[in-house]
C-alpha cells in the first residue's frame, strides 16, 4: 500500500525533474539522456507498483515506439534544416558571437531541440524496453500455467 | 559515448556550398532539374509499396508512372543542359553530396528509367502467373516491385554520384535490392543460395571500392571524381587503388573470375533477370568503369587490366553460351560475354573506345532486356524453359518471334539494327589499337553471332513440339517495342550516337565530336571485319556436331574447378570455422564474458611489456581533503571483493550493483557531475533489469548454475586475476601521465561558451560532436526496433 501510494506521488515530481534537467542541460549538468533515463524510471516504479495493466492504461502499448521515433524524426530534422539555409549539417542557430533570445533566463538555441529529440527517444527507448520485458514475463507466466505440470517442473 | 570524429559546426568556415555549374539560371532552378530525376527514382519505391499495400493491383501501375516521370525528368534534364549539385553536407569530414546530371549520368539513368518502365508493364501481368505457379498469395507482389524500384532509384543515384562515398552508398543499395529481387522465390533453397552468393560476391567486392576511395582520398584529400581526376599522378597508388576499384565494378558487371554468380542468379524471377542484366546490376560495374574512367585512364597498367578481363570473359562467357541447354542459363553467359566487350572497350581506350563503350551498353541493354522477356514469354506459353524441348514457335506466335528477331539480330550485330554499329566502333577501337586485336574482336563477335543464332533459331525454327497456351498481350509488347527500338536504332542512330557521344565527352579527356556511327557502302576496314565476322558465324553454326564435344568438356573444367566451385568450398570452409568459434565462445554466459576479457588482457599486458616502464607508474601525495573519496573507492574495492564469494544470483547483482554506486560517488568526488548523474541512472536501470530478467529464470535452473566445478573455478580466477591486474595497470599508467599540452578537452572547453552553453558535457554532445550522437541515437532507436520485432516472434509490433 505505502509502495502505491508513494509511487503514484512520485510520477508528477519525477517527469518535471527530468524537464528540468533537459532544459537546463546547457548550463548545468545533465541533458537529453539524463532527462529520458530519469522519465524512464519514473515509468519503471509504476510497473513494480500497479503491474502492466494499469500502467498501459497510463501509456498504452504503441506510445513508447512513437515516441522513440518521433525524437529520430526531430534530431534528424535539426540536423537537416541547415542544409536548406545553406550551411553543413548539423549547424545549430544562432552562429557564434550573435545573441540568442532570452525566454526569462532561458536561452532559445536550437542544440537544445536536438537534445528534446534524445530526451524523446531515450525516455521511449526506456519504456519500451521495460514494457518488452513486462510482456515476456506475463507470456512466461501464461505459458507457465498453461502446460501440464511435468513439463512446467 | 563519442570516439572519433569531430563536426565542429562552428569552427568551420561558412561558404555557400550551392554551386551550380550554369550560367544564366538561378541556382534553385538549376538544382531543380537536376535533383528531379533523382528525386521521382527514390520516391518510387515508397509510393508504390504505400499504394501496393491499399491495393495489391496498384504497386505496378503507381511504380511505372513514377518511373515514367523519372525518364521524362532526366530527358528534360538533358536537353535544358544538365547541371550539378553540390552540398558539403559534413565539411569536416569533407563528405559531399555531390550530383551531377551530365551525359553519363543521363544515358544511365534513361535506360534504368526506360527499361524500368518497360519490365514493371511486362511484371503487372507476368507477376500474378509467377505467383499463382508457386502457390502464394497475390500480395507478395508489392515486395517485388519495391524491391525493383529500390534498384531503380539506386541505380539512378549511381549514374548521377560524383562523389567516392555517395556511390560507394548507392552501390551497396543495389547490391541489397538484388538479394531480395534474385531470393524472391524465398521457399527454395536454390533461390536463397544463389541470392547469397550475388551478395557475397558484390558485397565483399565493395568493400574494396571503399578502400580504394579511401586510398584516393590519403592521398589526394578528396572523394570528389573530377577533382581527383585531375591531381591524380600514375604511379603505384594510381594502379592499387584503381585496380581495387576495378575489381568491385568486375564482380558487379560478372567478369572473369567473378562472372559465376550471374548464372545461379537467374533463380530470380523473368522481369528481374531482364532488368538486372540490361540496365541495371550488371551494369552498374561498367557505370562506376565509367564514371571513374577519367582517373583509370590515366595508367596503362590498369588499361591492359581491363583488356585482359574482357577478352578473358568474353571468351568464357561465349564458349560456355554455346553449351547450355536452358534459355535463361545460355542468356546468363551470354551477359558475361557482352560486358567483356564493354570492358574491352575501355581497356583499348582512345574516342572509339570510350564511345563504343558506352554506345554498346545503350545497344546490349535494348536488346538483352527483349531477350530475356522473351524467355520468360515463351516458357509461360510453353511450360519448357530448354532449348532442346523448344522448336518452331515462330508460326504460332509470330509477334514474339519478329520482336525478339530484331533484338537478336541486334545483338548479333547484323545490318539495319542498332547492333551494327556497336560492333563498328568496336572494330574501329580495335583498329586504332592495332596489334593483335582486330583478330581477337572479330573473333568475339564470331561467338556472339553464333550463340545468338542459337538462342533464337532454337525457340522459333524447326519443327514445333508440344503445346502452347495464350499469353497475356502485356507479356509480348514490351517485346515488341524493344525490338522495334533495335530496329529504329539502326535505321535512325543518330539520337543513341548521341547520347553515346555526350556521355562519352563526360568521360573521356580528348574529343569526341568526330565519332559518327553510320553505314558506308565502301570496303574500309570495319566493313570487312563485319563481313569476316558474318562468314564465320554461318561456318561456327554450321560446324555444331564438330566442335560441341570441345566446349562441354570446357564446361565440365569449369564446374570440377572453376572459381564457382572455389567459392563453395571456401564458403564451407569459413562456415565450419565460424561455427567451431562460435560454439567455444557462447557455450555459456561465463566462456562468452571470458572471450573478451582474456584476450584484452593478454593485449594489454603486451602493450605494457612494449612500452618503457620508467616513471609510467607513479605514487601521488594524499591530502585529507581526498578521505572522502578513498573512502567511495574502498567501498566499491569491498563490494568487487564480496562479489566473488556470493553465491544466490539476487545476492549477487545487488552486492554488483553496490560497486557501480561506489563508483558513481566517486566521480560526483572527481567533479564530474554529468558523468556521475549518467553512472547512477545507467547503474539503477542496469540493477533492475538483471532483476526482473532473474525473476524470468525457474528456480532450479538458477540453483543448479550457482554450483560450479571446481575446474570451472579455476578457470575463471585465472581470466578474472588476468584482466583485472593489466587493467588496474593501465589506468595506473594512464592516470601517472601528465595532461598533454594539446589537449582536445580544452579547446571543448574554451568553444562551449561559443556555442551558447555552460556545461561542456552537453554541448559536446548536442553540438560538437552532434553528429556522432546522431549516429548513436539512430543505432538506439534500431535496437528496441529489433528486440520488439524478436520478442514478437519476428513480426513488426
Amino acid at each position: 500500500m505505502l509502495v502505491r501510494v508513494v509511487s503514484r506521488l512520485l510520477l508528477p515530481p519525477t517527469l518535471v525533474i527530468a524537464a528540468g534537467i533537459l532544459v537546463k542541460g546547457y548550463a548545468e549538468p545533465g541533458d537529453g539522456f539524463s532527462a529520458g533515463v530519469v522519465a524512464g524510471l519514473g515509468i519503471l516504479l509504476q510497473y513494480l507498483a500497479f503491474g502492466r495493466g494499469s500502467v498501459e492504461r497510463l501509456l498504452p502499448p504503441l506510445v513508447p515506439g512513437v515516441l522513440t521515433f518521433a525524437g529520430m524524426l526531430l534530431a534528424l530534422t535539426v540536423a537537416a534544416v541547415p542544409l536548406f539555409l545553406g550551411d553543413p549539417v548539423l549547424t545549430h542557430y544562432p552562429p557564434p558571437g550573435t545573441k540568442p533570445i532570452y525566454l526569462g533566463t532561458l536561452e532559445l538555441i536550437t542544440a537544445v531541440s536536438f537534445d528534446v529529440g534524445i530526451f524523446l527517444l531515450v525516455f521511449g527507448f526506456t519504456a519500451g524496453a521495460i514494457q518488452i520485458v513486462a510482456h515476456a514475463q506475463d507470456d512466461e507466466r501464461d505459458a507457465a500455467t498453461a502446460s501440464p505440470p511435468e513439463e512446467a517442473a | 559515448m563519442c570516439e572519433h570524429g569531430y563536426n565542429g559546426a562552428h569552427a568551420s568556415s561558412r561558404t555557400h556550398p550551392w554551386r551550380a555549374d550554369r550560367r544564366g539560371e538561378g541556382p534553385a532552378l538549376i538544382a531543380a532539374a537536376v535533383l528531379a530525376p533523382l528525386v521521382f527514382a527514390i520516391l518510387a519505391a515508397p509510393v508504390a509499396a504505400a499504394a501496393g499495400k491499399a491495393r495489391a493491383g496498384l504497386a505496378a501501375p503507381v511504380g511505372a508512372a513514377l518511373a515514367g516521370l523519372a525518364f521524362a525528368a532526366t530527358l528534360y534534364g538533358w536537353l535544358s543542359g544538365g547541371g550539378v549539385v553540390d552540398v558539403p553536407w559534413a565539411p569536416t569530414l569533407d563528405l559531399r553530396f555531390d550530383v551531377a546530371l551530365d551525359g553519363h549520368a543521363v544515358m544511365y539513368s534513361l535506360l534504368a528509367t526506360g527499361i524500368g518502365f518497360a519490365v514493371l508493364v511486362y511484371s503487372s501481368r507476368y507477376l500474378p502467373l509467377h505467383l499463382a505457379h508457386e502457390r502464394r498469395p497475390q500480395t507478395e507482389s508489392t515486395r517485388f516491385y519495391f524491391f525493383i524500384l529500390l534498384f531503380m532509384g539506386a541505380m539512378v543515384g549511381l549514374a548521377m554520384a560524383r562523389d567516392l562515398i555517395l556511390l560507394f552508398l548507392f552501390w551497396d543499395i543495389t547490391a541489397i535490392a538484388s538479394y531480395y529481387l534474385i531470393g524472391y522465390d524465398r521457399h527454395r533453397h536454390e533461390s536463397r543460395y544463389s541470392a547469397l552468393m550475388a551478395l557475397l560476391v558484390t558485397g565483399i567486392t565493395a568493400v574494396l571500392l571503399l578502400i580504394g576511395a579511401l586510398m584516393f582520398y590519403v592521398a589526394y584529400g578528396t572523394f570528389s571524381v573530377p577533382e581527383i581526376a585531375g591531381r591524380v599522378e600514375p604511379g603505384a597508388l594510381l594502379v592499387t587503388a584503381g585496380l581495387l576499384i576495378l575489381l568491385a565494378a568486375f564482380a558487379k558487371s560478372a567478369q572473369v573470375p567473378f562472372h559465376f554468380w550471374l548464372p545461379r542468379a537467374m533463380a530470380a524471377p523473368t522481369p528481374v533477370s531482364a532488368y538486372l542484366h540490361s540496365a541495371a546490376m550488371v551494369a552498374a560495374g561498367v557505370l562506376l568503369i565509367g564514371r571513374v574512367y577519367p582517373i583509370l585512364a590515366q595508367s596503362d597498367t590498369l588499361l591492359a587490366i581491363m583488356s585482359a578481363a574482357g577478352l578473358l570473359s568474353i571468351a568464357v562467357g561465349g564458349t560456355l553460351a554455346l553449351t547450355r541447354d536452358a534459355l535463361k542459363q545460355l542468356l546468363a553467359y551470354s551477359t558475361i560475354s557482352q560486358y567483356g566487350y564493354v570492358v574491352l572497350m575501355f581497356g583499348m581506350g582512345g574516342k572509339y573506345g570510350a564511345v563504343g563503350a558506352l554506345f554498346y551498353v545503350i545497344a546490349h541493354a535494348l536488346a538483352k532486356s527483349a531477350l530475356f522477356l522473351t524467355s520468360g514469354a515463351v516458357t509461360e506459353a510453353t511450360g519448357e524453359s530448354r532449348l532442346s524441348r523448344l522448336g518452331g514457335l515462330a508460326r504460332r506466335m509470330p509477334l514474339l518471334a519478329a520482336g525478339s528477331g530484331a533484338a537478336a539480330a541486334g545483338l548479333a550485330a547484323l545490318p539495319l539494327t542498332i547492333g551494327f554499329f556497336k560492333d563498328e566502333l568496336f572494330f574501329a577501337a580495335a583498329l586504332a589499337q592495332g596489334g593483335f586485336f582486330p583478330a581477337l574482336t572479330v573473333a568475339a563477335a564470331v561467338l556472339t553471332l553464333a550463340y545468338t543464332w542459337r538462342f533464337w533459331a532454337g525457340i522459333f525454327l524447326g519443327e514445333p513440339s508440344g503445346e502452347t497456351r495464350e499469353i497475356p498481350p502485356a507479356l509480348v509488347a514490351p517485346v515488341a517495342a524493344l525490338g522495334a527500338l533495335v530496329f529504329a536504332g539502326g535505321v535512325f542512330v543518330g539520337p543513341f550516337a548521341e547520347l553515346a557521344r555526350s556521355a562519352g565527352a563526360t568521360i573521356y579527356a580528348g574529343p569526341v565530336g568526330s565519332v559518327e556511327p553510320a553505314y558506308h557502302l565502301d570496303l574500309r576496314p570495319e566493313n570487312l571485319m563485319a563481313l569476316a565476322t558474318f562468314a564465320f558465324g554461318a561456318v561456327v553454326v554450321l560446324s555444331r556436331r564438330y566442335w560441341r564435344g570441345v566446349a562441354l568438356a570446357f564446361a565440365r573444367l569449369g564446374e570440377l574447378a572453376g572459381p564457382d566451385r572455389i567459392y563453395e568450398l571456401s564458403l564451407r570452409w569459413i562456415n565450419r570455422l565460424s561455427y567451431q568459434v562460435h560454439n567455444y565462445e557462447v557455450r555459456d554466459l561465463r566462456g562468452r564474458v571470458a572471450a573478451v576479457l582474456v584476450p584484452a588482457g593478454v593485449l594489454i599486458a603486451l602493450g605494457l611489456a612494449a612500452t618503457p616502464a620508467d616513471g609510467v607508474f607513479e605514487f601521488g601525495g594524499v591530502s585529507g581533503s581526498d578521505v572522502p573519496l578513498l573512502l567511495t573507492l574502498l567501498a566499491a574495492s569491498v563490494a568487487s571483493l564480496a562479489a566473488c564469494f556470493v553465491r544466490r544470483h539476487i545476492m549477487l547483482a545487488v552486492v554488483v550493483s553496490g560497486s557501480g554506486f561506489s563508483i558513481a560517488v566517486a566521480y560526483a568526488f572527481f567533479g564530474a557531475p554529468d558523468v556521475a548523474l549518467v553512472a547512477v541512472l545507467i547503474e539503477t536501470v542496469l540493477t533492475l533489469l538483471i532483476l526482473g530478467t532473474l525473476r524470468l529464470i525457474p528456480r532450479g535452473v538458477l540453483q543448479r548454475a550457482a554450483k560450479i566445478p571446481p575446474t570451472y573455478l579455476r578457470r575463471k580466477v585465472f581470466t578474472a586475476v588476468l584482466a583485472g591486474a593489466f587493467m588496474m595497470a593501465i589506468s595506473w599508467s594512464t592516470l601517472s601521465q601528465g595532461t598533454p599540452e594539446q589537449n582536445v578537452a580544452e579547446e571543448y572547453l574554451r568553444l562551449t561558451p561559443e556555442a551558447h552553453g555552460k556545461d561542456a558535457v552537453t554541448v559536446i554532445l548536442a553540438d560538437f560532436r552532434g553528429l556522432d550522437t546522431l549516429g548513436e541515437i539512430t543505432v538506439v532507436a534500431l535496437v528496441l526496433l529489433g528486440a520488439a520485432t524478436l520478442l514478437n516472434r519476428g513480426r513488426l509490433p
